[in-house]
């Protein structure tokens, strides 16, 4: 029997759990479904919905940024970038650049794409300059990266790659004492790609329930309603509510794909620190294509904040879930969406910029009382 | 015209027998009618009965022609529809065009000839006009400014100041096409595709409103589209826009490119349609009004103002709701 995403959203209500919950994704395109459809205002009060760390904007680390604009600021350099890369501000002193926007603005080359496929073109049709791919992403994003690199890329195209895994980091929450979430909704994409396999551990390890969701709200409901009804019957395991593409195993040709061309590496994760094995480097046959080893780092020894949040600036916390966005002490004064502080307010994968979508202007951060239970909605009336 | 002629160059613009050449046989001979004189500096029109309403635009489209229209057709059909939805009838306009030097002459008879039919169509007269030539690397190709004159019954009150709690929301026509069209034809992002612009006059669509006295405000969704539109009515009335997102009608290539690459269809922009507001006794006769008219066959009833903060609130079709808040910064593709 399939069931409509009403009657998936009846059946939730339906359900008797006497305290609060929260679920956790962790992945943008899961929030950015969960918003488009208003599925948080139509779910019971009981359940919050947490965006985790699944938005690569939010988690990529500064000095990658930082680099990254420095790059494009070279008069021999096209910059290429996935879009919501271009905002992400970094710490300079007021009066530098402190965007790829803004570079761009002042003249320097910044191109956004969509698909490595684009930064191959450009790098063809402009052979006397140096592309520099800076390439921020997920498993999802990484494995054509890796496709990119093992079908032969120009030699004048050189990958900034800022990848992740997504499990590490919830795994890092997991074994933190405050895991701040109940449930946890499991990435579509990144299960397709990788296999749901990787995300037993939460139930296994954790006693966490689980389930794989694809991105229609019909399926991110079924996820839901698996995780409160594996809470109420104390039952645990890892429900698959996107069978249509997601299967045992995953798709083994992209991870040989992302394990030819790819080494595993500790990375940095903005704000939140570096986790072991969670990252992506370039294998050293494509030493001549590596960004990282074409170009020195830039990061000045002096430059103030390097490599940390900017002052005042919890993204941190609220990409750990930790507390809520309108709970930062700068979220709608310091930093709104048109004058973004913290990667958080940039994406339309972000935590903040997704509360101030929803209609949330109030900052909470003076209240003590304010808690994860009582998200604010939009008016109705 | 000369064979050498096939590019512009700045001997176009000198104002010697270049220039004049130009005039006569692209401007002039496409665009010709009784009022356009290419020898005099000014215009003299007739004398106009009603409110004389004037309005002017610039147009910098890329690329220049597009699946449904080019740089021409949209300088009539962005001009004229400023004066429609004001509630006039549009009868004349002025032309500028900035050319850049090396500009294919053959192009620029395609896009002067598109706008003269555009003209034609919208039964408005280009009186007056310039051309200017940029020196190579100073223009986007070819942009266009336009300047229309309209009236408007003397009669007739629109505008935000009349819109009401209560009054319903109407749209003509499917939202989006005209900037997923636009960015297609860019070939930007790898995607291509086949959708036509909804680039067009709406006069007919206006005019059939026009009589009704429930008629409260109208404007064309352009830049920004229709989410931005509903802003401006809120901001002025201080009331609430609440939409039903299951009634508001997007193309399916619309709702898929957009899926791609994160845009939210009700920001993208429109040069065809209307978003009008109306009492909301009267709503469902201008709907059957504007579904009488082909252009306006999928002309839906979307929503409605209600006493509220000044938010456009979209009711999905799970019963939840979201906030289609102003826009910030140009949308710009996401990761995934």
């Amino acid at each position: 029997m399939t069931l409509t995403a009403p009657e998936w959203l009846k059946k939730i209500h339906a359900l008797r759990l006497d305290r609060p919950i929260r679920i956790m994704n962790v992945c943008g395109g899961h929030e950015r479904s969960i918003t488009m459809a208003g599925i948080r205002s139509a779910l019971p009060k009981y359940v919050e919905l947490i965006a985790g760390p699944g938005c690569p904007v939010c988690v990529c680390p500064e000095e990658d940024v930082y680099q990254a604009i420095q790059l494009a600021l070279r008069a021999d350099v096209i910059l290429v970038a996935f879009g919501d890369m271009l905002r992400v501000p970094v710490n300079v002193p007021k009066k530098k650049v402190r965007s790829l926007e803004r570079a761009k603005a002042a003249g320097a080359d910044v191109r956004p794409i969509a698909s490595p496929r684009e930064a191959v073109r450009i790098a063809q049709q402009n052979p006397e300059r140096q592309v520099v791919f800076f390439a921020a992403g997920f498993e999802t994003t990484t494995a054509p990266i890796a496709a990119m690199l093992l079908e032969g890329v120009p030699e004048n195209l050189f990958v900034l790659l800022s990848a992740r895994r997504t499990w590490p980091a919830v795994a890092m929450l997991l074994d933190s004492d405050t895991p701040g979430f109940d449930g946890l909704v499991a990435p579509g994409h990144v299960s397709t790609v990788m296999g749901p396999e990787e995300w037993n551990f939460v139930f296994e390890k954790h006693d966490i329930p689980a389930a794989v969701a694809g991105f229609q709200p019909v399926s991110l409901l079924a996820a839901m309603y698996s995780v409160l009804r594996q809470l109420l019957e104390g039952k645990r395991f890892l429900d698959n509510c996107y069978p249509e593409l997601v299967r045992s195993g995953g798709n083994r040709a992209a991870q040989a794909q992302l394990a030819e061309a790819l080494n595993d590496t500790d990375a940095n994760w903005r704000g939140i620190g570096v986790i072991p094995s969670s990252g992506f480097s370039l294998q050293k046959r494509f030493a001549k294509n590596d960004a990282r080893l074409r170009f020195p780092d830039f990061d000045t020894e002096g430059r103030k904040r390097a490599g940390q949040m900017p002052p005042g600036c919890e993204c941190a916390s609220v990409v750990l879930g930790k507390i809520n966005p309108n709970q930062c002490k700068i979220y709608g004064r310091a930093c709104t969406p048109k004058t973004p502080v913290g990667p958080c307010m940039v994406s339309d994968e972000g935590a903040c910029r997704i509360w101030w979508a929803a209609g949330v202007r109030a900052n909470a951060a003076s209240d003590e009382k304010a808690t994860a239970d009582n998200m604010p909605l939009p008016s109705t009336g | 015209m000369r064979m050498a002629d096939r590019y512009i160059s700045l001997a176009h613009g000198n104002g010697g027998s270049c220039m004049r050449e130009l005039i006569e046989t692209v401007f002039a001979r496409h665009l010709s009618n009784p009022l356009l004189d290419v020898q005099a500096d000014a215009a003299a029109l007739p004398p106009m009965e009603g409110v004389i309403m004037i309005t002017t635009d610039g147009f910098t489209v890329q690329p220049l022609e597009f699946p449904g229209g080019t740089i021409g057709s949209l300088a009539v059909h962005g001009t004229v529809n400023d004066l429609a939805v004001s509630g006039a009838l549009p009868c004349y306009l002025t032309l500028n065009a900035f050319i850049e030097e090396g500009f294919d002459m053959a192009q620029l008879e395609r896009i002067i000839a598109s706008l003269a039919s555009a003209a034609r169509e919208a039964n408005v007269c280009v009186v007056a006009g310039d051309t200017k030539v940029l020196p190579r690397g100073q223009g986007g190709g070819l942009y266009l400014a336009a300047t229309g004159v309209g009236v408007r019954p003397k009669n007739l009150e629109l505008g935000l100041p009349r819109v009401q709690p209560g009054d319903s929301i109407l749209v003509s026509g499917p939202v989006g096409d005209h900037g997923i069209a636009v960015m297609l034809a860019r070939e930007q992002f790898g995607l291509s595709g086949e959708l036509l612009s909804d680039a067009a006059s709406v006069l007919p669509l206006t005019q059939a409103l026009v009589p009704l006295p429930g008629l409260r405000f109208m404007r064309d969704p352009t830049r920004g589209g229709l989410a931005t539109v509903l802003h401006e009515i809120c901001r002025a009335t201080g009331l609430e826009a609440r939409l039903n997102g299951a009634v508001i009608p997007v193309r399916e290539q619309v709702a898929t490119v957009c899926e791609m690459l994160g845009y939210d269809p009700f920001y993208l922009a429109c040069e065809g349609r209307v978003v009008a507001v109306v009492e909301s006794t009267q709503a469902s006769e201008a709907l059957a009004r504007l579904q009488a008219l082909p252009q306006g066959c999928e002309a839906a009833i979307i929503g409605n103002m209600k006493h509220g903060r000044p938010h456009v609130v979209l009711e999905t079709e799970l019963g939840g709701e979201r906030i289609l808040d102003e826009l910030e910064d140009d949308p710009l593709p996401r990761i995934c």
